[in-house]
């Protein structure tokens, strides 16, 4: 066995985050907030059974801690405004129940896409841990619209999505 | 009233006082002289031992890098790819698990995509593709659980069967979501977290056969033990904490043997002299 040794190179990566980490956030954040009202616009215009609104009700909660504490990392950097193109582009469809859940499908989808550029693109580790445990979830709220109440695997693994950002060249 | 011969020490004789003050005397003594004397017997460490002592050969010095943390990502993917292997040629889903086998043959190819995805990116920055499992994950996480699942009075094999993949498929996602903050390059945390997305979603499909429809996604106790069920979606924020599932033939009180699964960490890194 080797030496247990933890050693990095000396310039490891700042934990706070940097002026280009803010506006990547503040992006992030947005969307957050317009995917958390497009989930109140689905459970207040559907038609759903009562563990349809359960799950979305949960989702929606989630979505409103990440904003929270992307409000945290953001500080005086955050605007708190929601992504006004993602609620236009997608609230007519959330509305119909008919075409709402696959609607949230996509928005899960777009939201995971986002921020697996923005992670890619991050310098500070403090955000970067954050946006890797929000995508996660993410992703698994975009599969369950694949998998329950009728399993379809190809539509649970689908993450085709454009993101909302632009990769930082050179990351960071 | 004493005698002046009871106050006069006899020198043949020694209280126990005296015999005890002479011992210590010695003892320094002797620990005094070992310690500044040179002694061929004695190691490097200046612990005196009998006998020959073996010339050590020097652990090498190791550093937790960008490529032995892709590395071990790989291993850990070959391990999910080895365990699917081991449970398809097994037999194990059966019955009400049966739909399993095909889900098992999508996932285990998205594994061996990962494994030639991270390699590639091992590759680039100079280091050695590394396209074996790992070890330590196999011995103590893995091996156990299909032991258990393969006991003779075993009830619950398939059942088993979609517990290990779940619970190995969450470990793998779990790795992936805590080596993102251990990469120094931004890209290479990108392309991690991306794998980690796509494993992520095996979790939520697998979680689903344990606990189908859209009651089993949120977290719920079970009423009877208070534990909660395995879910899609069992919390807010993706998580890194020690996973715990079970496996074979219940005990006396209706429990299985829990096999605790965690994230590799320095013990389990693949680091670069480590070789298939």
């Amino acid at each position: 066995m080797p030496v247990l040794d933890s050693g990095r190179p000396s310039t490891v990566p700042p934990k706070q985050p940097t002026e280009a980490d803010l506006a990547l956030l503040g992006s992030a954040q947005s969307a957050e907030l317009a995917v958390r009202d497009l989930y109140i616009s689905a459970l207040t215009g559907g038609n759903f059974s009562d563990v349809q609104i359960s799950v979305l009700e949960l989702f929606r909660d989630h979505h409103t801690a990440y904003a929270q504490a992307l409000n945290g990392i953001l500080g005086k950097a955050s605007t708190n405004e929601r992504n006004e193109s993602l609620v236009g582009q997608f609230e007519v469809q959330v509305k119909n129940s008919s075409t709402a859940l696959e609607a949230l499908r996509s928005l899960e989808n777009i939201l995971v896409a986002t921020h697996t550029v923005i992670v890619g693109s991050l310098a500070g580790l403090d955000a970067t841990n954050l946006m890797a445990s929000i995508l996660m979830t993410e992703a698994r709220h975009a599969a369950v619209f694949g998998s329950a109440p009728n399993l379809n695997v190809s539509i649970a693994l689908d993450d085709v999505a454009e993101s909302l950002v632009s990769p930082i060249s050179g990351g960071g | 009233m004493n005698s002046p011969a009871m106050n006069q020490k006899d020198p043949s004789r020694f209280s126990r006082r005296d015999l005890l003050r002479i011992g210590g005397i010695g003892l320094i003594s002797t620990t005094i002289l070992a310690a500044c004397s040179k002694n061929d017997n004695t190691a490097e460490d200046g612990i005196a031992s009998i006998g020959t002592i073996p010339p050590s050969s020097p652990l090498p010095k190791v550093e937790v890098t960008d490529v032995v943390l892709l590395r071990t990502a790989a291993s850990v993917e070959s391990n999910a790819i080895d365990m699917y292997n081991t449970v398809l040629d097994a037999g194990y889903f059966t019955g009400d698990f049966a739909s399993a086998s095909n889900i098992a043959r999508r996932f285990r190819d998205d594994h061996v995509a990962h494994v030639a995805e991270i390699n590639a990116l091992v590759v680039s920055l100079g280091g050695t593709a590394f396209e074996c499992a790992n070890a330590h994950v196999d011995s103590l996480a893995i091996q156990p659980a299909i032991d258990l699942i393969a006991t003779k009075d075993n009830p619950d094999v398939a059942l088993d069967a979609v517990s290990l993949v779940h619970a190995v498929e969450t470990l793998v996602a779990q790795m992936h979501q805590g080596f993102v903050g251990q990469l120094d390059d931004p890209k290479l945390r990108g392309s991690i977290i991306h794998i980690g997305q796509n494993d992520v979603r095996h979790v939520v499909v697998l979680a689903q056969l344990l606990n189908p429809g859209l009651s089993g996604v949120q977290t719920i106790a079970d009423a009877t033990t208070g534990i909660s069920n395995v879910v899609a979606v069992p919390s807010a924020f993706g998580g890194l904490a020690i996973i715990r599932p079970s496996f074979g033939p219940p005990n006396a009180d209706g429990l299985k043997a829990v096999v605790p699964m965690e994230t590799p960490s320095l013990n389990a890194m693949v680091y670069e002299y480590v070789s298939c």
